[in-house]
């Protein structure tokens, strides 16, 4: 989707956020976020990135400054109402498990949503499904491995089908099929049309999954743009404590050696092709494909 | 809901002469201030009792968590007063809430001037075992980290809809499960974390344990030592013979 007006979900306008114990996380954040983005956000330990999701489903009121969801002022909105449009995904699944089976885990996220009787088992029955958790259905939750239980996590944010969705960190702690499975379910909301917001320190992840970045340092915003331009730039990658990504390190090395590398090289895709090019060019193959 | 009544026992390193005292010192005072605060009840003994303590807290620059931790009381005040008066007198209530203003402030001064290492080395000087002294200190200085848990379970299960629903006491205390469970769970977590962490540093491998740290008498502590004991005796005395004292101070409200 563009980057219209009436597209915009997020806006935060000089947003300042003081802890009761006088912290202060959040010193005048601004922040346009469009509706069908993928937005991460990246910074040190205490740059704020916390603080600043939790005020987009009212879990913190601003202390100055406002955010708008979907043109409602948070500050005017139930609670209810927000945790209904934003979900957060936080990052330990033990913080939020606690009922006797996963089935009734599901069951606790949808009760107050209003739904008839069969409608809440169809949505619980499509979520397990979804989740591949049918087959744990009636399974304490607590014996669940640590990457089942972050997909019930998940899931129990999903089936209440938030249009945002705030993952915080999903990719600590995930083995390969993990981290690939939050990769499709990050695709297949993109294309449902739903906004994501990213809160993580994974730079290879952010690299091939998130176009826009916002870099956070000491409570504000300190740059905000395309993933590949953030994350190639060293100046900004020093003040976030951040390194760049493996391949545009490579890329970068190659362009200073003298070779002309596509712009998109930052992507495996592109680099592969383009090295694979390159090497036939130059080299000789023999029988069996090995030079 | 909030936790900042929990602020008003975590220690905070400042330098003042409190901190400086020997934490057995403290804890003298503390238990002295105690017993003297059971011990009478009548409403202008209690209040000159309690007066007696402000130095200590302007000495250890303590003034604003104090009021923190008695305005976190309020609720229990209110609660003392209603029933009191209602099943005893409006007298009783006043001094129970004196009884434990001194109480709490003089345990919340101890919590907030001893190093939680320190109060593990005066339970140590005082002959407890030192797995039992060991597991005092490491509860206290998690206290404060389960506070930060607990705030954040709530605002997990408040992302997924929970709310803190008013109704009937049954209603409330199941409303406690989906907060609570989550609780004791990462709390057991992190107490097999912590054992497997000192196994593996050999947490009670020999019986003589070197201590880096140590604590000790100073005049300072001889002096406040002295005066204590004294101010206890004085209130035994006065305590058995009561003659001694001048009658307003026996005063109580006619209700």
């Amino acid at each position: 989707m563009e980057k219209k007006l009436e597209n915009l979900q997020i806006l935060v306008n000089h947003l300042t956020y003081h802890y009761p114990d006088g912290t202060i996380a959040l010193k005048g954040i601004n922040l346009n976020i469009y509706s069908g983005e993928i937005v991460g956000i990246m910074g040190k330990n205490g740059a704020g990135k916390s603080t600043l999701i939790k005020t987009f489903n009212g879990l913190l009121k601003p202390t100055t400054g406002v955010v708008y969801i979907e043109n409602d002022d948070v500050n005017n909105v139930l609670m209810s109402k927000l945790t209904r449009i934003v979900g957060i995904v936080f990052q330990n699944p033990d913080l939020q498990l606690f009922a006797n089976t996963v089935e009734d885990e599901i069951r606790f996220s949808l009760k107050n949503l209003n739904f008839t009787k069969t409608e809440l088992e169809n949505q619980i029955n499509l979520t397990l499904e979804k989740f591949k958790l049918k087959k744990f259905q009636n399974r304490t939750p607590f014996t669940l491995s640590g990457g089942e239980k972050k997909r019930l996590a998940i899931a129990s944010i999903m089936c209440r089908n938030p249009k945002i969705i705030v993952f915080d960190e999903p990719t600590i702690g995930q083995d390969a099929e993990g981290v690939e499975f939050i990769r499709n379910l990050i695709k297949e909301k993109h294309s449902e049309g739903k906004t994501i917001i990213i809160v993580t320190h994974d730079i290879e992840f952010a690299i091939d999954n998130i176009p826009r970045t916002i870099l956070m340092a000491d409570g504000l915003i300190i740059a905000d743009g395309p993933t590949n331009k953030i994350l190639s730039q060293d100046q900004i990658l020093n003040i976030g404590s951040l390194i760049s990504p493996q391949l545009i390190q490579l890329s970068k090395f190659l362009i200073d050696s003298g070779f002309k590398v596509p712009d998109n090289a930052y992507l495996k895709e592109n680099m592969i092709q383009f090295l694979g090019s390159f090497l036939k060019e130059k080299m000789e193959i023999t029988e069996g494909g090995k030079p | 809901m909030s936790f900042e009544f929990m602020e008003a026992f975590k220690f905070i390193q400042k330098k003042t002469i409190i901190h400086s005292l020997d934490p057995r010192t403290k804890l003298l005072l503390a238990t002295i201030y105690s017993i003297l605060a059971i011990m009478f009840e009548e409403i202008f003994i209690l209040f000159f009792i309690f007066l007696s303590f402000f130095p200590f807290i302007i000495a250890g620059q303590l003034f604003k968590k104090w009021i923190k931790s008695i305005r976190g009381m309020t609720f229990l005040f209110l609660l003392l007063i209603i029933f009191n008066t209602l099943f005893s007198t409006f007298s009783k209530s006043i001094s129970m809430i004196l009884r434990i203003m001194i109480m709490v402030s003089s345990f919340s001064l101890f919590f907030l001037t001893v190093h939680p290492d320190d109060l593990m080395l005066s339970l140590l000087s005082l002959k407890v075992p030192y797995n039992i002294a060991f597991s005092f200190s490491l509860s206290f200085r998690f206290v404060p980290t389960i506070a930060i848990e607990a705030q954040n379970i709530i605002d997990a299960q408040k992302s997924r809809g929970y709310e803190m629903e008013q109704g009937g006491l049954i209603s409330q205390a199941k409303n406690l499960i989906p907060l609570l469970i989550p609780l004791i769970v990462c709390s057991m977590k992190r107490a097999f974390h912590i054992a497997e962490s000192l196994d593996s540093r050999a947490f009670g491998s020999t019986k003589n344990r070197t201590y880096y740290y140590s604590i000790s008498f100073t005049k300072k502590d001889w002096l406040l030592t002295v005066i204590l004991i004294a101010f206890f005796i004085f209130g035994i005395i006065v305590k058995l013979f009561p003659d001694l004292l001048p009658n307003w101070l026996f005063w109580r409200f006619p209700v």
